[in-house]
C-alpha cells in the first residue's frame, strides 16, 4: 500500500513537473473520427488535422472578413488571364514531422505531396466525404476516379492533366472552368499535405497516425477520450505577426503576441466531454482552459445585455464573443404533395407557415438568447453578405391566418384548417429524438396552432433523417448550414435544382434561381454577384421554399492565463496563435 | 455433470441463433441507412451507392446474415464504419477502463448490499429496519442521472475530493483518483435495489424451521445469520450477481460519460448514434454469449452451494 501511494505521489509530481510547459487544455463536446484528411468529415477531427497538417493557403488570424494568405507556398497562386490555370510555388525547407515511416529521417515537404494529397479524396477505398470540393474542377480528375471505380483501385501513378509538378517546388493545378473560389479550396484544412510514405507504412491504421508539416504533433491519443498533441519540433520558423486593424480587442492581441514564434506554446491537451455539466464545471475548476460549448448555459455566464457577469469578471476568466459563419433555416420540401409547388395555394401555405413561425421565441428560449436573427442566406463574415438586407417575410400570425382563409384553407369543425379540397391538412414537421428538438417540436407546435394548422411530428434517427432529407421525404424541418470556405457561394449552391439530392434538402428548383445562380458562378465577389444574389434571395422568399431563422453566438469562456486568443470564422484550430501566462 | 453441462451448451446454438436475427432485423428495418452519415454534407447518389457497396450494405438480406454468422464464427467483426479502427482493438482498449470501475463496483456494492440486508432482515419490524427499507425506496426512485450531477456537483467542484473528470495513464491512477467518484455514484445507485431484494431472500430463510432449530440448541445468532441463513439466502444472491456480470461488457454509458471514462459504454452509444453496424453487432453477440455462460456458471454454482438441487 505504501509503495503504491508512493507510486501515485511520483504519479502526482510527474504531472506538476510537466505543468512547468505550456499546455492549452480544452474540449470537445463530441467525439473524433481519426485524422486523416482524406477520410474524415466531422469538426473535432478536422480541428485536429487542421493543427498537424498544412494546406497550401491558410487564413490571416486577425482579418475580418477572412482573408488568404500564404501557408506553405512563396505567395498566393498565380492565376492565369483565362481563370483556369493556378501555379504554386512552395516555400523550400518545410519538412514532416519525424517517423518511423521515414526510413532516412524526416524529409522536406514537395509539390508531389500535393498532388498526392488531392488524389487520395478520390480514392474509392477512403470513400472521402470531401470529395466534392474537388468533384469536376480538376482536368482529368475526374476521369482518373471514374476509371478507380470501376477497377476498384486507384492508380496514383497515371498522369493527370490539371496536376502537373514541373518541378520539386511548383503545383500547377489546370481547372476546366474558372472557380473564384478555388482559392478556399486550396486553405480548406482537409486539403493538408500528407506524406505517401507514411499513408502507406500505417495503412488502415492511418487515422491513428497522422503525419504532417504542421506545427503540432500527435503525441497520445486515446480514441474518444483524450488527444495530445505536442510541438512539431521540426515546424518551420514563423513569427506572429498579424496586422489588427482598427479593431481595439485585436489591437490588445497583437500588442501582447507580435514577434513571438509559432507555436507559442508546447502542446494541446484535448479531453472529449459530452456532457455540458462536465465541460462547465471542468472549467470552473480550472481544469480546461477554452470553452467554447456552453451555449446551454449561457445565463449563468453571461447578463442579458450580452456581459460577463460580474463574478466571472472579477475572477479574470476572457470572453470571445462572435457569430459563427452559420445559417439556420426552416425548409419547405418543393416536392411535398401537401407543401410543395408553385401553385399559388401552396405558396400561401408554406409563407402563412412562415409568417406564423416564431423566430423569436426560438431565438429567446430556445437558444437562451445567443444568437440573431439571419436575414440573408450569406451569414455574415461571408464574402457576399449584405448585413443592410431584411427578411421579406414578417412574424404576422393574423396575416397568415388571413392569408388561409383567402386561398381556402377554411377551418373544419375540429377547429383545425383543411386543405382547399377539403381533404385534411397535416404539416409533418422531421425532429430527432433529443432534448433539444423537443424544444423545436413545441414552438413548431405553437406556431401551427395559432394560425389553426395541425402538426404532425416526425421522428427519425439522425442517420435516418439525412437520408429522407436527400431523397426529398421530408415535408418541413430545421437544418444548419457552416460555412466550408467563407464565399456565398457555399450557401447559395444550397438551393440550386442541379443540387437536388446532394445539397439542396428543400429540393428547390426554380428556373430563374438557377440561370441567375450558374451567372453568380462565373463572377468574382464584387457588386455585380451581389445583385444575382439579392434577386436570388428576393425569389426564394417569394417562394418560400426557406425561412431563415438564426445564427448562433460563439461566446469562447477563456481562463486569466490565455493570451492572444480569438476564434476565427474559418479556422478551428487557433492554438498555435495563442499563449499562455506563466503561473 | 458433463452432460447436462454439454446439454445447455448446445443450447446456446439455437438462443444465439435467434439473438443474431433480431439483431440483424432490427439494425436493417430501424437502424438507419449508415451510407448517409458517412457521404458528408454534399453528396450525389452515386457516391453512397459506392459507400454502400463498401460496406457491403448493398448486398442481399441473406448474403448479409451470412457475413454476419462468419463474423460470429471467426470472433472478427472488421472495422468499424465510423473511425476505421478495428472492432476487436475497440474491445481491446476499452474493456479494462470500464471494468475498473465496474468491478470494484459490483464487489463493493454486493458486499454492502449484503451486510446492510443482513441487519434489516434481523431487526425485521424495528425502526432501524423501517427507516432503511423508506430510505431505499426514495433513493431506487431516483434517476441515476441526478446521482451523478449531485455528486459530480458536491464532491468533486464544491469541495473538490475528485477531479470532475478525466482519466490517466496508470491503472494506479485511474482506480485511486479518477474512478473513484464514478464508483460511489454507482454503489450509491445500486445499493437501495440490492438490499430490497437481498432482505427479502434473508427474511425468507429466516422463518424457516431449521433457523428455530439452530436456535433452539443454542447456537449464536452471528452463526445462525452468517453461517446458516446467508447460505440458503445466497442461491438467489448468487445468481443477482451473475447477471449483472454480462452487463460489464457493455460499460455504463452515463457514468462514463460525465467522468470522461474510455469505456465500452461510451462506444455502444456511439456506435449507436453512427449506425455502426460492426461494433452494435460485436457488443450484443458478446453480451448474449456472456449472459449464456453466466446462467450455465449460475446453475452449476446452485449445485455446489446446495446438494440438494439436481441438474436435469
Amino acid at each position: 500500500m505504501r509503495a503504491l501511494v508512493l507510486f501515485l505521489g511520483l504519479s502526482v509530481l510527474g504531472a506538476n513537473a510537466a505543468g512547468a510547459d505550456k499546455i492549452l487544455r480544452i474540449t470537445f463536446q463530441a467525439a473524433e473520427t481519426g485524422f486523416d484528411p482524406a477520410r474524415v468529415s466531422d469538426y473535432y477531427s478536422a480541428s485536429v488535422i487542421e493543427a498537424i497538417f498544412d494546406p497550401l493557403l491558410t487564413y490571416d488570424y486577425l482579418a475580418r472578413p477572412a482573408k488568404l494568405v500564404p501557408n506553405t507556398t512563396e505567395a498566393l497562386p498565380q492565376v492565369s488571364a483565362d481563370g483556369r490555370t493556378y501555379t504554386l510555388r512552395l516555400r523550400k525547407g518545410i519538412r514532416f514531422a519525424d517517423d518511423a515511416a521515414f526510413k532516412s529521417g524526416n524529409r522536406e515537404l514537395t509539390a508531389q505531396d500535393y498532388a498526392y494529397s488531392i488524389k487520395r479524396f478520390f480514392d474509392p477505398k477512403y470513400r472521402s466525404p470531401y470529395a466534392f470540393i474537388f468533384t469536376g474542377k480538376i482536368v482529368g480528375l475526374d476521369e482518373l476516379a471514374a476509371q478507380a471505380k470501376k477497377t476498384g483501385r486507384f492508380d496514383y501513378e497515371a498522369p493527370v492533366a490539371g496536376l502537373q509538378t514541373p518541378d520539386r517546388y511548383t503545383l500547377v493545378i489546370r481547372l476546366r472552368e474558372p472557380d473564384f473560389n478555388f482559392p478556399h479550396v486550396l486553405a480548406f484544412p482537409l486539403v493538408g499535405a500528407v506524406a505517401r510514405e507514411a499513408i502507406e507504412a500505417y495503412g488502415e491504421e492511418t487515422p491513428s497516425h497522422p503525419v504532417g508539416t504542421g506545427a503540432f504533433r500527435l503525441k497520445r491519443y486515446v480514441r474518444s477520450s483524450k488527444i495530445v498533441l505536442e510541438r512539431n519540433p521540426d515546424y518551420r520558423s514563423r513569427v506572429w505577426d498579424f496586422d489588427p486593424g482598427d479593431e481595439p480587442r485585436f489591437r490588445a492581441i497583437a500588442e501582447r503576441m507580435r514577434g513571438k514564434r509559432l507555436p507559442v506554446i508546447d502542446g494541446v491537451e484535448i479531453s472529449i466531454m459530452e456532457e455540458v455539466q462536465s465541460r462547465w464545471l471542468a472549467f470552473q475548476q480550472g481544469a480546461t482552459d477554452i470553452e467554447y460549448q456552453l451555449w446551454e448555459l449561457a445565463p449563468s455566464y453571461m447578463t442579458d445585455d450580452g456581459q460577463l457577469k460580474p463574478e466571472f469578471v472579477r475572477r479574470g476568466i476572457q470572453i470571445d464573443r462572435s457569430t459563427d459563419p452559420e445559417i439556420i433555416y426552416l425548409f419547405f420540401n418543393m416536392q411535398d404533395e401537401m407543401v410543395g409547388g408553385f401553385t399559388k395555394e401552396k405558396m400561401a401555405l408554406r409563407r402563412a407557415i412562415a409568417m406564423a413561425y416564431n423566430v423569436d421565441d426560438q431565438i429567446r428560449i430556445i437558444r437562451k438568447g445567443q444568437a440573431v436573427r439571419a436575414h440573408y442566406p450569406i451569414p455574415a463574415g461571408v464574402a457576399g453578405h449584405d448585413p443592410r438586407y431584411r427578411i421579406s417575410i414578417p412574424y404576422d400570425p393574423p396575416a397568415a391566418n388571413a392569408l388561409l382563409e383567402r386561398y381556402g384553407y377554411s377551418k373544419g369543425p375540429d377547429g383545425y384548417r383543411r386543405q382547399p379540397d377539403g381533404r385534411p391538412l397535416a404539416i409533418r414537421y422531421g425532429s430527432t429524438p433529443t432534448e433539444r428538438d423537443r424544444q423545436f417540436d413545441e414552438l413548431m407546435k405553437r406556431s401551427l396552432e395559432a394560425i389553426g394548422v395541425r402538426l404532425e411530428i416526425q421522428k427519425e434517427r439522425f442517420p435516418e433523417l439525412i437520408k429522407l432529407q436527400k431523397e426529398c421525404r421530408v415535408m418541413v424541418h430545421h437544418s444548419a448550414w457552416i460555412a466550408d470556405y467563407p464565399d456565398g457561394d457555399n450557401f447559395m449552391q444550397l438551393l440550386y435544382g442541379p443540387n437536388t439530392h446532394e445539397s439542396n434538402n428543400a429540393c428547390y428548383q426554380s428556373k430563374e434561381f438557377d440561370r441567375r445562380y450558374e451567372s453568380s458562378r462565373r463572377l468574382p465577389d464584387g457588386p455585380e454577384r451581389d445583385r444575382l444574389y439579392h434577386e436570388m434571395t428576393r425569389i426564394m422568399e417569394l417562394d418560400t421554399a426557406w425561412l431563415l431563422t438564426d445564427t448562433r453566438i460563439r461566446n469562447a469562456l477563456q481562463q486569466p492565463r490565455v493570451i492572444g486568443y480569438t476564434k476565427h470564422p474559418v479556422l478551428h484550430a487557433e492554438w498555435m496563435y495563442v499563449d499562455l501566462a506563466s503561473p | 455433470m458433463i452432460p447436462y453441462t454439454l446439454r445447455r451448451l448446445w443450447q446456446f446454438v439455437p438462443t444465439l441463433a435467434g439473438v443474431v436475427l433480431l439483431v440483424f432485423f432490427l439494425f436493417n428495418w430501424v437502424g438507419g441507412d449508415p451510407a448517409y452519415l458517412l457521404a458528408g454534407k454534399i453528396s450525389n447518389p452515386e457516391q453512397i451507392e459506392n459507400i454502400r457497396r463498401q460496406l457491403g450494405v448493398d448486398e442481399s438480406y441473406p448474403t448479409q446474415l451470412g457475413i454476419f454468422v462468419k463474423q460470429i464464427a471467426t470472433a472478427d467483426f472488421g472495422a468499424s464504419w465510423a473511425t476505421n479502427e478495428r472492432v476487436s482493438d475497440i474491445f481491446r482498449t476499452r474493456l479494462g477502463p470500464s471494468l475498473t470501475v465496474l468491478v470494484p463496483l459490483l464487489l463493493i456494492s454486493t458486499l454492502l448490499g449484503m451486510a446492510a440486508a443482513m441487519l434489516v432482515a434481523y431487526l425485521r419490524g424495528s425502526l432501524t429496519d423501517r427507516a432503511v427499507m423508506i430510505a431505499c425506496t426514495v433513493g431506487q426512485s431516483i434517476s441515476i442521472l441526478v446521482y451523478i450531477l449531485i455528486f459530480q456537483y458536491l464532491l468533486a467542484y464544491r469541495l473538490g475530493w475528485f477531479p470532475v473528470q478525466g482519466w490517466g495513464t496508470t491503472f494506479g491512477e485511474n482506480l485511486l483518483r479518477y474512478s473513484a467518484l464514478a464508483i460511489i455514484v454507482g454503489v450509491a445507485v445500486s445499493l437501495a435495489p440490492d438490499i430490497r431484494l437481498y432482505r427479502t431472500f434473508l427474511l425468507d430463510e429466516i422463518g424457516q424451521d431449521y433457523v428455530r432449530t439452530a436456535r433452539a440448541k443454542g447456537m449464536s445468532e452471528g452463526r445462525v445469520m452468517w453461517v446458516h441463513v446467508l447460505r440458503n439466502a445466497a442461491i438467489p444472491i448468487v445468481t443477482n450477481v451473475l447477471l449483472q456480470l454480462p452487463g460489464l461488457l457493455a460499460g455504463a454509458f452515463l457514468i462514463e460519460r460525465f467522468f470522461g471514462i474510455p469505456g465500452i459504454g461510451r462506444e455502444v452509444i456511439l456506435a449507436v448514434e453512427r449506425s455502426d453496424f460492426p461494433v452494435i453487432k460485436a457488443v450484443s453477440v458478446y453480451v448474449a454469449i456472456a449472459t449464456m455462460v453466466v446462467n450455465l456458471v449460475a446453475d452449476l454454482l446452485y449445485r455446489a452451494i446446495d446438494p440438494r438441487v439436481q441438474l436435469k
